[in-house]
């Protein structure tokens, strides 16, 4: 069938909306939106006019938890303003931190012993708002610690898989699955090493359970740290 | 079928001081919209964690992304619905790599628009214009476009659910686009 080009821009946005439109075509018209008027103008007006269907659906409460998680990043984010509430609510949970910090600070190499002093790599999350693991490593790159800031829902069908983006552009480098929770820290390989120092980013991608079966990142990635 | 009311310039408003990082102002936002979001995402994500998990990683977004909302990209409640179906799609797509979901486990929401139409409190006129323009459209269309849509179902497992060639629903989908489209323009 032969469109003219505003009909084929207004049925593309059209199945973006509903989600049939997928695989490389998906992220050709998101390109083409970021471009073009037309295109963003005609995805907006199917948004607008098919969320009469999402509408039909009938509404349903998440546990509370789900907006105790929210409020918790958001107190990541420097920015944020937190209305009315008296300030000692705003510094007590601080203070607290600090003193459990200062206490994990002096108690850590002592019940860790077999964790050497570690450079501080960089700090993954889905933004600077939203850490999710620090990165760490031994002086030779031959050891690596990683440790969860912010515990994730067990979920045993995905993995979070951290990657050595090497500055060359050679592929990237596995350096194993991520914690859900705690502090691991693991051996490295001569060749794992070596990918670390060499590389400008870590990445995380989503994997199935155990890891990526091919060697390469095969999920979608979810987080970039810069080193 | 129950759907709340919801004020768009509020929602607009709540959205401005998002992106004045007022977070009091995402917390009344999250009490408007969140059981409708998600809603959303439990309908194409089919499991209660992943879904509350999700739920979670949109709010932060429009919590982020409140500053780029732009009335030309259409109502508030629209672009908010789109943050958590986009996400959601994406999502079970990078899951379907492993998991295989049961077509079967549908939920039973799935509802010609003009069903029961008298008794649903309209909450905007493009819902009610919409829904007029859904009547238009042959059976196996509203349903086609209610399976991508609601469950974000592909060609291919829409056409699994109704038990019709992969072509046939593509026509049907597209089609069914097509005709919405004279309606609601004319």
């Amino acid at each position: 069938m032969n469109y003219a080009r505003g009909d084929m821009i207004e049925m593309l946005a059209a199945e973006y909306v509903v989600g049939t439109l997928r695989g490389p075509a998906r992220r050709r018209f998101e390109r083409l939106c970021t471009v073009s008027a037309a295109a963003t103008a005609a995805r907006g007006r199917w948004e607008d006019r098919l969320s009469a269907l999402a509408l039909q659906l009938t509404p349903v409460e998440p546990r509370a938890e789900v907006w105790r998680n929210i409020r918790a990043s958001l107190a990541a984010d420097p920015r944020a303003r937190i209305g009315e509430r008296p300030r000692m609510t705003r510094w007590l949970p601080l203070a607290v931190a600090a003193v459990l910090l200062g206490i994990a600070v002096w108690l850590g190499p002592r019940l860790l012993p077999q964790i050497e002093p570690t450079v501080m790599v960089t700090v993954l999350g889905a933004d600077p708002a939203h850490a999710q693991w620090r990165v760490e490593r031994s002086a030779d790159a031959h050891r690596l610690r990683l440790v969860t800031i912010a515990a994730l829902a067990a979920n045993p069908d995905k993995t979070y898989e951290l990657w050595a983006l090497p500055r060359d552009g050679t592929p990237p480098v596995s350096l194993g699955l991520l914690p859900r929770q705690g502090d691991t820290a693991r051996a490295l390989s001569e060749r794992q090493a070596a990918a670390l120092l060499a590389a400008g980013k870590l990445a995380v991608s989503i994997e199935p359970p155990g890891g990526s079966p091919t060697g390469a990142p095969t999920g979608p990635v979810v987080m970039v740290g810069v080193i | 079928m129950r759907s709340p009311q919801f004020d768009n310039n509020e929602l607009e408003q709540l959205l401005v001081r998002c992106a004045d990082k007022d977070q009091a102002a995402l917390e009344t936002l999250y009490q408007r919209v969140c059981p409708q979001l998600f809603a959303v995402v439990l309908h194409i994500l089919r499991r209660r964690d992943l879904a509350e998990d999700t739920l979670q990683e949109v709010f932060i977004r429009i919590w982020q992304q409140a500053g780029q909302y732009d009335q030309l990209r259409g109502r508030p409640l629209a672009w908010m619905i789109s943050i958590a179906r986009y996400r959601a799609i994406d999502l079970l797509r990078s899951q379907r790599r492993t998991v295989s979901l049961v077509e079967d486990e549908l939920p039973e929401e799935f509802v010609a628009a003009d069903e029961d139409s008298d008794s649903i409190e309209e909450s905007s006129r493009t819902q009610r214009a919409l829904r007029d323009c859904l009547r238009i459209l042959s059976v196996p269309q509203q349903r086609s476009l209610a399976l991508a849509y609601q469950a974000g179902l592909s060609h291919e497992a829409v056409a699994a659910s109704m038990q019709q060639p992969l072509g046939t629903v593509k026509s049907w989908i597209r089609r069914g686009l097509q005709s919405l489209r004279r309606c609601l323009e004319s």
